[in-house]
């Protein structure tokens, strides 16, 4: 008996076509994850509004989700310190870094429109909260298991990289439908924009950890306060 | 009609275009029989993995080794579905959860198929009450060690096949596994060490749990050996 399943259609995750059915949370996050062609799409041409609300209500709620588990290592007033300090963050970074993404597309002659980067970014930020909840078993978990700030801190930089890595492929590719070629300078503003979330941890900090004040009363740039955190001991306080 | 033990032959097998149809089913049945087959396969290997400290050792381990299995694919659902997803794996949630389960499962019956194999080393290692304790412990672990990422290459050897298929490309396959097993080496790591003791080292008691299973982790322990031996 042959029971060969039939060959399968040839795979173009991000074909740039228009949702199926009208736009809801759900099928919105489902389509950004399997064919993020098709939210791109609505955003630029259809029903731009009620997917960028989905969009923006799904980063909240999920950086949030995330930021209880960063606050669980401490517990206490981090459970509502860490969130509020990442979803505040995440917006405060995204907000200094709309100005240059917007100048750094049009350098590319692209004819951009401020509220399609608005909404590509938005896209981009919703892909990295869903993925950074999606790794909250693991934070958690580890989170659970020592009281090491600096090694938190290290765990959460990584994890928080590896779902940015996959927003900004987005958004470059977003780019490259949208305006082709524009992506060409995409890479020096991710640059930017990973320098400028890094910062914003620090002025923001503690995230991790607990502090008697709510913001730092001393400023500091992140490299100088990462050498300060890495040169204690990555040993448990309690080993 | 739903026979499990030809669809065990074929997974084996890897008849990956068989197993992509079981993926299409709506029905949670196969998925049923590929846990009862991790409980089955990871609970005889792991009572052979804690007999050589004592025969509570071997209930306890035979407990905690499927469990490791099912809190690590559990864990990890969300975030297989998602690179599975992004990276074009052409599977959903549910299929990706039964893909991991399905490999798990190869990897159950490898071990269960060489657990006799395990019983005889252990007849032949010195026991606890030899006097020899830790040559003892040190071949358990090192033999165990072994056998169990021969049984996880199989297994990811299947998924792999199976990921091509879905896919159509080896390419987007070996890096939608590298995501899944990058994700469940890290939380794999974590909650072997959280669960343990597994063999039971020769100078503590046997337990369930030891008495602070959240204290520490597997990278921070690494990190101190590194630094010692430096």
């Amino acid at each position: 008996m042959n029971d060969e399943p039939p060959a399968l259609p040839p795979r173009n995750s991000f074909e740039y076509v228009r949702m199926d059915e009208p736009p809801t949370t759900w099928s919105v996050i489902s389509a950004l994850l399997k064919q993020p062609g098709k939210v791109v799409c609505e955003l630029l041409e259809g029903r731009a509004a009620t997917v960028l609300g989905a969009l923006s209500l799904v980063a909240v709620v999920a950086l949030g989700l995330y930021g209880l588990v960063v606050g669980s290592l401490e517990g206490g007033a981090q459970y509502g310190i860490a969130p509020a300090k990442i979803v505040g963050g995440s917006a405060v970074a995204a907000l200094i870094c709309l100005p240059s993404l917007f100048v750094f597309l049009c350098l590319n002659g692209a004819d951009v429109r401020l509220r399609d980067v608005v909404s590509l970014l938005m896209a981009s930020i919703c892909l990295t909260a869903v993925l950074l909840v999606s790794l909250a078993p693991i934070a958690w978990i580890f989170s659970q298991s020592t009281d090491s700030v600096a090694f938190m801190a290290c765990l959460h930089i990584v994890l928080w990289l590896v779902a940015l890595g996959f927003g900004l492929r987005l958004l470059s590719k977003s780019a490259i439908i949208a305006w082709s070629g524009a992506s060409s300078r995409l890479g020096v503003w991710a640059c930017i924009y990973v320098l400028v979330c890094l910062q914003m941890m620090t002025a923001m900090r503690p995230i991790v950890g607990a502090s008697p004040t709510l913001l730092p009363t001393e400023k500091q740039f992140f490299l100088a306060h990462w050498m300060h955190i890495l040169g204690g001991s990555l040993e448990p306080g309690r080993d | 009609m739903f026979n499990a033990p030809a669809r065990f032959r074929r997974l084996l097998g890897g008849n990956a275009s068989a197993q992509r149809t079981w993926l299409e089913e709506r029905s949670w049945r196969w998925a049923g029989v590929c846990v009862l087959v991790i409980v089955i396969g990871g609970g005889l290997y792991g009572a052979t993995l804690g007999l050589w400290r004592d025969g509570w050792q071997a209930v306890f381990t035979a407990i905690k080794f499927p469990l490791l299995v099912f809190l690590t694919c559990g864990g990890n659902a969300a975030l297989n579905g998602c690179l599975g997803q992004l990276l074009g794996s052409g599977m959903g949630f549910r299929q990706t959860t039964l893909a991991i389960l399905m490999s798990f499962s190869v990897t159950a019956m490898v071990l269960a198929a060489i657990a006799p194999i395990m019983l005889f080393l252990l007849w032949n290692t010195p026991s606890l009450a030899a006097g020899n304790g830790i040559g003892g412990h040190n071949v358990t672990l090192l033999a165990h060690v072994g056998v169990i990422a021969f049984a996880g290459i199989i297994g990811v050897r299947r998924l792999f096949r199976l990921v091509v298929v879905t896919s159509g490309s080896a390419a987007v396959a070996r890096r939608v596994l590298f995501g899944w097993l990058a994700g469940a080496l890290l939380l794999g790591t974590q909650l072997a060490w959280v669960l343990r003791p597994f063999i039971g080292s020769p100078g503590l008691a046997v337990e369930f749990f030891r008495p602070d299973p959240l204290h520490g982790n597997f990278f921070q322990a690494v990190w101190r050996a590194i630094h010692h031996l430096l």
